[in-house]
């Protein structure tokens, strides 16, 4: 378990606090955080509640689901181009996504899409932010809360708390994801 | 000149692997193309390019989308 806070001690520039366990939403959080990266900002992503699921060496919990998810929008990444310009989530009822067997048909649909834009595995992205200086940290409470061991997690993370995160961040330009 | 092929990679990775390329060839000041599919990168490789005080052109806006950069 890494108990040191960060070595070095200059304070981020751009930060995101990610509270979301789906795979868009950990796509939306590793581009941000790569991007911004790039342009030569000090970035820290912090991770708690369901957002651990992010840090989590097994990425196969991080799935996408339309259930209960009316912003979702869900292409078909197979088909002509007319099939797959449909909207399955305004085209279909909503009910259709009880079904057994949906989450994992559409999560499958969403790498192929976003195989298909040039956006590499969720995996590598991430091990791409480490690897560009991006700082994550697993809150420390919520891998207790929810029994969590530091041997699941990645290599290259903190374990803290949110007081560790604001001594960390910006006093602007902190997200909420 | 040379041509860094930056198609087929989405946002950020254009960015990246340009980024990547400059840390490489750091020291040479020779001008090359780089040649992107994605269209964000028409706003997003300048704004790269003017951070770093390089020199940017655009050859063409059509994908694919292509720059002359100078260091």
């Amino acid at each position: 378990m890494h108990t040191q806070p960060h070595s070095d001690s200059l304070p981020a520039q751009f930060s995101i606090i990610h509270s979301k366990g789906t795979l868009d939403w950990a796509y939306a959080t590793f581009i941000l955080a790569s991007s911004a990266a790039v342009m030569d900002k000090r970035v820290e992503l912090f991770f708690s509640f369901y957002g651990l699921q992010c840090l989590l060496k097994d990425t196969r919990g991080l799935k996408v689901s339309p259930l209960g998810r009316p912003d979702m929008i869900i292409r078909s990444p197979h088909g002509p181009d007319w099939f797959k310009r449909i909207d399955w989530n305004r085209a279909l009822p909503g009910m259709v996504w009880t079904l057994p067997g949906m989450a994992t048909l559409v999560t499958h649909g969403f790498k192929k899409q976003m195989a298909r834009q040039g956006q590499m595995p969720i995996a590598e992205l991430r091990a791409l932010c480490l690897e560009l200086g991006v700082k994550m940290t697993a809150c420390q409470m919520t891998v207790d809360l929810f029994g969590f061991e530091a041997d699941d997690f990645i290599d290259g993370i903190e374990f803290a708390g949110a007081p560790t995160y604001f001594v960390h961040t910006p006093e602007n330009q902190s997200l909420f994801i | 000149m040379e041509c860094l092929d930056l198609t087929g990679l989405a946002c950020p990775m254009p960015l990246i692997k340009l980024k990547k390329y400059l840390a490489e060839t750091a020291g040479q000041s020779r001008p090359f193309l780089v040649s992107v599919s994605d269209r964000g990168a028409l706003k997003d490789i300048p704004a790269f390019c003017l951070q770093k005080g390089l020199a940017c052109q655009l050859v063409s806006d059509n994908v694919p989308i292509q720059f002359q950069i100078h260091g």
